[in-house]
């Protein structure tokens, strides 16, 4: 591990246990995100990529969930070793988790002085104005006007716009190293989605810190990241630089995926898509996960799942197409 | 191209004029009073030839849902007209009503909560033809299975629960039941934005072409703009209930008037990285209908402001054919 590489995700697996049988929501997902780097991980429900986040916070829904194998090496340190206890101070101070919709990630009972002292954890040996005035520094970091009177004010006070900073100022609270957003289901407006997605850029260049997006919003990937991980069946099937993976996309599902997105900029008549279902995580096929909708799918892809393929020195991708292609 | 002769020739299928839904704002238990005026839809009009699709857009509150259930017959009107066919809605009797709601129907935003869970597919499907029609069993069946096929399930689906499906199979049940009665205009409230992503353009696909088919009308809410540009022959952008500017699809994306237009086109990402444009950055959010701004509703967040616009309030202009933009600028 060099010295600019702050996490090191190798072959993370994360099941459920049911009564019908092991449901592998992460099977096998490996990857790397370098100090102050953004990496969006793409995929649909079901794909594993709110599982693979979860996992690196060791946020597993318990019980019936467990991350049974890999290894998460977070700034030299296995996190899959950490005890509960560790693991909590580090959640909080070193990672820090991210929601986008900010009407339900705040206290409507407690001022927003009160929710940001909170994550500052005192411990009684501060004095309370001295927390008070880190809360409006903190406030004024992330552009709030009035952050005095503000410090006061209750989020029903406040617009979803002002919020929505509340939660980027108790994100950076502590100065995080890794921020993860993961982005529900929940659709925010096109103007408010922008102003949020302006703030994080903001958050990221006070702090330094790196950022996983978890969206299925090539938009925001197009517009934040530095990276993508498409995922499909709990497994990251291709890797790459943004602007490699939207130009030179190397998996069929990366490159349907892409070509069923309606552009803003041209006029299309018909969009490509793709035939068939996501899959199901407790019935998968035998070979490859994407098989089954596949256009391009021959015997093999049936029998074993693909290796990964090597394109270029950050572009990886698991398809047997890429067998022939001499990867 | 298509749209623009079309809007000069063909007669409106459904035409709103000037229409108003106000709600009221009370107070008090025992002794209620109205302290106000929500004003959801303020003065709306727009017309949907048959075969084409009508796209309302713009930001949450803006009154495009209320539009919508207007046109449904949920909510009555506050003022204004609508017109089937020529006709004015409020003369209808029963039985005209009746077949406007017939030729009406409706596929809503999130498919887990719009289908019965506890019926099966048929008996889904089946519920419109047996409250609008008179068939025997074996007629029921076969339309059944037929408007099964014509959204791509598959017979033996009938016999299910809606939990067996996934989303982009239960949006496809909600269209069959939206087409069993062989409705003229479909009103969608952003039919795909609950989907997954590889499975939108399934569905938008499967709009088109059905469009196609039938000659259908859609009244489209949606707040993707790309969404909207695949999808719609005629646009119109909503502001605080009003319709800011109107245009042909192709044309008011490439040649926006309006500030407000401009900014939502400029907040909408791009699904290509290194596609570049111009930022326009509106500050806050929509104000409340309750208590409008005067002249202008847009002038507090509008980035090109100017004299009148805190004081008069724009009126309607004509910027190209088919185009009209309601902005002080012009």
């Amino acid at each position: 591990m060099n010295n600019d590489t702050l996490l090191e995700v190798r072959d993370l697996q994360t099941h459920f246990f049911t009564r019908t049988g092991v449901v592998k929501a992460v099977d096998g997902v490996s990857f790397d995100l370098n100090r102050g780097e953004t990496l969006g991980i793409v995929g649909e429900s079901g794909s594993g990529k709110s599982m693979t986040a979860l996992s690196l916070m060791r946020l597993v829904p318990e019980p019936g969930g467990r991350t049974v194998g890999g290894s998460i090496m977070f700034d030299g340190e296995d996190l899959l070793l950490k005890g509960r206890d560790e693991m909590s101070d580090i959640r909080g101070r070193d990672i820090c988790m991210i929601l986008q919709d900010p009407m339900t990630s705040l206290n409507p009972v407690l001022s927003i002085g009160d929710q940001l002292i909170e994550t500052f954890r005192p411990d009684g040996r501060e004095a309370a104005k001295s927390l008070w005035d880190r809360g409006v520094e903190l406030l004024r970091k992330v552009r709030i006007p009035a952050a005095d009177i503000r410090m006061r004010a209750y989020p029903h006070q406040m617009s979803g716009g002002m919020r929505q900073r509340v939660v980027g100022a108790i994100a950076i609270s502590r100065s995080p190293k890794l921020l993860i957003a993961d982005e529900p289901t929940t659709s925010l407006d096109a103007t408010i989605q922008l102003q949020y997605l302006r703030l994080l850029k903001d958050i990221q260049e006070q702090t330094g810190a790196a950022i996983i997006f978890i969206t299925h919003d090539f938009g925001i990937v197009a517009r934040m990241c530095d990276r993508v991980a498409v995922m499909y069946g709990g497994k990251i099937v291709e890797i790459a630089d943004v602007s490699e993976l939207f130009y030179n996309p190397k998996h069929p599902y990366t490159e349907a995926l892409l070509g069923s997105v309606p552009d803003l900029e041209e006029d299309v008549d018909w969009l490509t898509s793709i035939s068939g279902q996501p899959p199901q995580l407790d019935n998968m096929p035998p070979g490859c996960s994407f098989e089954p909708r596949c256009p391009y799918a021959f015997e093999r892809c049936t029998e074993e799942y693909p290796r990964e393929f090597t394109i270029s020195d950050k572009h990886l991708a698991s398809c047997w197409r890429l067998d022939d292609a001499g990867c | 191209m298509q749209a623009a002769d079309s809007v000069a020739t063909a007669e409106p299928l459904i035409a709103a004029e000037d229409i108003k839904k106000h709600f009221r704002v009370t107070s008090g238990f025992v002794f209620r009073k109205t302290v106000g005026q929500v004003r959801a839809v303020d003065g709306v009009s727009f017309s949907i030839p048959q075969g084409e699709t009508y796209s309302l857009v713009g930001e949450s509150g803006c009154g495009k849902t209320t539009t919508a259930k207007v046109v449904l017959l949920v909510e009555a009107l506050t003022s204004g007209r609508l017109q089937f066919r020529g006709r004015d809605i409020q003369s209808f009797n029963a039985d005209q009503l009746n077949e406007y709601r017939e030729s009406v129907q409706a596929v809503f935003q999130d498919p887990w909560s719009s289908l019965n869970p506890r019926l099966k597919i048929e008996s889904i499907i089946a519920e419109p033809l047996t409250a609008h029609r008179r068939l025997t069993k074996a007629e029921l069946r076969s339309q059944i299975l037929s408007l099964l096929e014509e959204v791509g399930l598959h017979p033996s689906h009938a016999y299910r629960y809606p939990h067996e499906f996934s989303g982009g199979q239960r949006q496809r049940i909600a269209i069959a039941r939206a087409l069993a009665l062989r409705p003229k205009l479909i009103v969608l409230d952003e039919p795909v934005s609950a989907l997954d992503v590889s499975i939108r353009a399934q569905i938008m696909n499967l709009l088109k072409q059905l469009q196609i088919d039938h000659n259908l009308s859609y009244l489209l809410i949606a707040h993707q703009l790309a969404t909207v540009r695949y999808m719609s022959h005629r646009v119109g952008v909503m502001y605080l209930g009003k319709i800011v500017e109107e245009a042909d699809s192709q044309e008011l994306f490439r040649n926006p008037h309006h500030p407000y237009t401009r900014a939502l086109i400029s907040a909408s990402l791009s699904s290509r990285p290194g596609v570049e444009r111009e930022e326009i950055v509106l500050t806050g959010e929509v104000p409340s209908p309750i208590d409008p701004p005067p002249g202008c509703t847009f002038h507090p967040r509008c980035p090109s402001v100017f004299e009148p616009c805190a004081d008069e309030v724009p009126q309607l202009q004509t910027v190209g054919p088919g185009h009209t933009v309601t902005c002080h600028l012009y």
